[in-house]
């Protein structure tokens, strides 16, 4: 019962913490919506080529905005130690990489999902498709938070060099791009193609604690 | 067997084994070059071009075979702490590059005659690509972290994750419908190919391990000495 | 309760420190003194099971320590260098989380005595991002108070602290031997508080 109660009061933790930094979420769904709009005046606003490639820009930028907010995933907490105080209160560092990456999912990839319906009316896809992307997005994404858990485990004690976690999380994340499109272009082949996708979760979901925690751990040791 | 995991050993050994190679290397390029530009006959499809298979496929193969090693050498060094494992992997990194980026470059040079462009996003190229991009990461990785500790485990793990890569490399044009033509040489089938066009392709894999395994020792030897005081 | 026999730490082929032996019994207190960069802290987080030793090993209630974690991780309380309460929000709701994290059985009253023991009542509402270091550092020690632990592991607790700080320090320690608690910190001065072991690295 303490085990539970204390899972409640991290995500209560996590909940304040996000809450009072609403504006880095902002900002987040800012920059989303500014990079569809340079994107339609770059190609023109003509309505037939939007909507055919509109699904496209939305799954890129989705995954470029949310690698963006990657840098906190565990920074703050691993430099003002409470990453060390979580764990000595029970938790291992796989379980707390779990409990990590649905936290980022809930506060960072949710608003995305929601703000999808008006990105749909800005590009111009068609209302049947909303379904497909809805459906493929809350897959996806929470195959990209525990890649991003993954690559900004790896990444706590390089300083230097940060970017390198957001090209790990976005070469990983191709074939989740090519399958989360392929359903919304090719409508009659999507119980097979959301089974891949949901295969890829579960393989990413089994090696993230592992990786992420060992790595974690290294980056305790050795600071 | 020792001198795979142990460094010492593996530096007696490579004093051994490094000139004979070079040797053996030089020898085989010199008959494999001579055999795939002078002696193997022209492709009656393909015509002289066929011969930019005599780099491309060696190249590809050994692109693959160094990250198998570099992911078994990972788990080595990971589950049974065998610090050699770690040296293996950041010195043999930028040869699987070199490799990666041979068959790339060959492969599109061969793509241009024969499907009239330089690149093609099929399920093959694309994945050398990303295999690619993982050793350039690899090789960034070590130059970006101030502590060797974190810096050599840190390698491994993401090693291993990006292993998933190797058979989508290999099963790629089984899986998919691709312009990339499927393997023509393997080992549970009679290959495909003339034994004309077999024996050049032979020794220049060869030839290629060869120059791959003496450029590998001479990397390893400077990582060791480069750490010697910690291993001793 | 803790021992720890013959410890010997490398890191990078280097030796921090060989064969150190310490034990920890109720209403002990240990201090670790040395100079900078000679191993405290990796001492401290050997023992917290952080850092694998070299050699040497560490028993919890008689068990070796990485059989018995969970049950040790229960009675331990750890202050780093760093100091962990979350800037972006308010000494309240930083109150209120550890409050609910840790389970602490420390009421109200209490917390508002240490609040004001500590000098920090007038700073309830405000973020704690916007307090002085030697303020926040005062606050680590209301989370040592509100986790209610047995074994106190300290690093460099007194480093920034006003004399008022330290005396108060000095009392709290005093407290916690009295009710059966043991203590362990690292320290690069001499802090003036009565120790019953005292360990040179």
């Amino acid at each position: 019962m303490n085990f539970l109660n204390k899972i409640i009061f991290f995500y209560y933790r996590e909940y304040k913490l996000n809450m009072s930094g609403i504006q880095d979420i902002l900002t987040n769904i800012i920059f989303f919506f500014i990079s569809i709009f340079i994107f339609i005046f770059s190609i023109g606003s003509d309505k037939e080529t939007i909507s055919l490639i509109g699904v496209g820009i939305l799954w890129t930028l989705l995954l470029l905005s949310s690698t963006l907010s990657l840098r906190k995933f565990y920074q703050d907490d691993f430099e003002n130690g409470n990453l060390l105080i979580i764990h000595l209160n029970g938790f291992s560092f796989g379980f707390i990489s779990i409990l990590k990456t649905f936290s980022h999912f809930l506060f960072v990839q949710v608003p995305f999902l929601l703000s999808i319906p008006i990105a749909c009316i800005l590009l111009n896809i068609s209302n049947d498709k909303l379904f497909y992307l809805f459906a493929s997005f809350s897959i996806g994404s929470l195959i990209l938070s525990c890649l991003g858990s993954i690559s900004s485990s790896m990444n706590l004690m390089n300083q230097r060099n940060f970017l390198l976690g957001s090209v790990i999380v976005m070469i990983f994340s191709v074939p989740v791009i090519i399958f989360s499109v392929g359903i919304i272009n090719m409508e009659e082949s999507f119980n097979s193609l959301i089974n891949i996708l949901f295969g890829i979760l579960l393989i990413v979901f089994a090696i993230n604690p592992w990786a992420s925690g060992l790595c974690l751990k290294l980056s305790l040791e050795n600071n | 067997m020792k001198f795979l995991v142990n460094p010492s050993k593996f530096n007696e050994m490579a004093d051994y084994l490094f000139r004979p190679l070079l040797i053996l290397s030089i020898i085989l390029f010199a008959i494999g070059l001579l055999f795939s530009f002078y002696l193997s006959p022209d492709d009656y499809q393909q015509g002289s071009t066929v011969r930019i298979m005599y780099v491309h496929v060696p190249s590809a193969w050994l692109a693959l075979l160094t990250y198998t090693i570099m992911t078994l050498y990972s788990i080595l060094a990971l589950a049974f702490r065998i610090p050699f494992g770690f040296i293996f992997n950041t010195a043999v990194a930028p040869i699987g590059a070199v490799f990666t980026l041979i068959c790339i470059i060959s492969g599109s040079l061969w793509g241009k005659p024969m499907w009239g462009t330089w690149w093609v996003w099929d399920a093959r190229l694309t994945s050398v690509a990303i295999l690619f991009i993982i050793y350039l990461i690899i090789i960034f990785m070590n130059l970006s972290f101030e502590n060797r500790i974190v810096r050599e485990k840190v390698i491994a793990i993401f090693i291993l994750v990006g292993s998933v890569n190797l058979p989508i490399v290999k099963f790629s044009v089984d899986w998919w419908n691709t312009l990339h033509q499927p393997a023509t040489i393997s080992k549970l089938s009679k290959p495909s190919i003339d034994p004309s066009m077999m024996a050049p392709l032979i020794i220049m894999t060869f030839a290629f391990i060869m120059i791959g395994v003496a450029i590998a020792i001479l990397r390893i030897k400077t990582e060791i000495i480069s750490r010697k005081s910690y291993l001793s | 309760m803790l021992i720890v026999q013959d410890l010997s730490i490398e890191r990078l082929d280097k030796k921090i420190f060989e064969n150190i032996s310490l034990s920890l019994v109720p209403g002990n207190i240990t201090i670790l003194k040395g100079k900078n960069g000679s191993g405290k802290t990796t001492l401290l987080k050997a023992i917290l099971n952080i850092i694998e030793p070299s050699f040497g090993s560490i028993y919890w209630k008689g068990k070796l320590l990485q059989k018995n974690l969970y049950d040790f991780y229960n009675h331990v309380t750890y202050i780093g260098d760093s100091t962990s309460s979350l800037k972006k929000l308010t000494l309240r709701d930083n109150i209120n989380i550890w409050k609910k994290f840790f389970i602490s059985n420390v009421n109200d009253a209490q917390i508002e005595i240490a609040l004001k023991t500590l000098r920090l009542d007038n700073y309830l509402n405000k973020k704690v991002g916007t307090l002085s270091f030697g303020e926040t550092k005062k606050l680590e020690f209301l989370r040592l108070i509100m986790e209610n632990k047995k074994v106190w592991i300290l690093d460099e607790p007194l480093s920034n602290l006003d004399e008022d700080s330290i005396e108060l320090m000095k009392q709290t320690f005093e407290d916690h031997c009295g009710k059966e608690g043991s203590i362990i910190f690292s320290s690069h001065q001499n802090p003036g508080i009565y120790v019953t072991e005292e360990i040179n690295l």
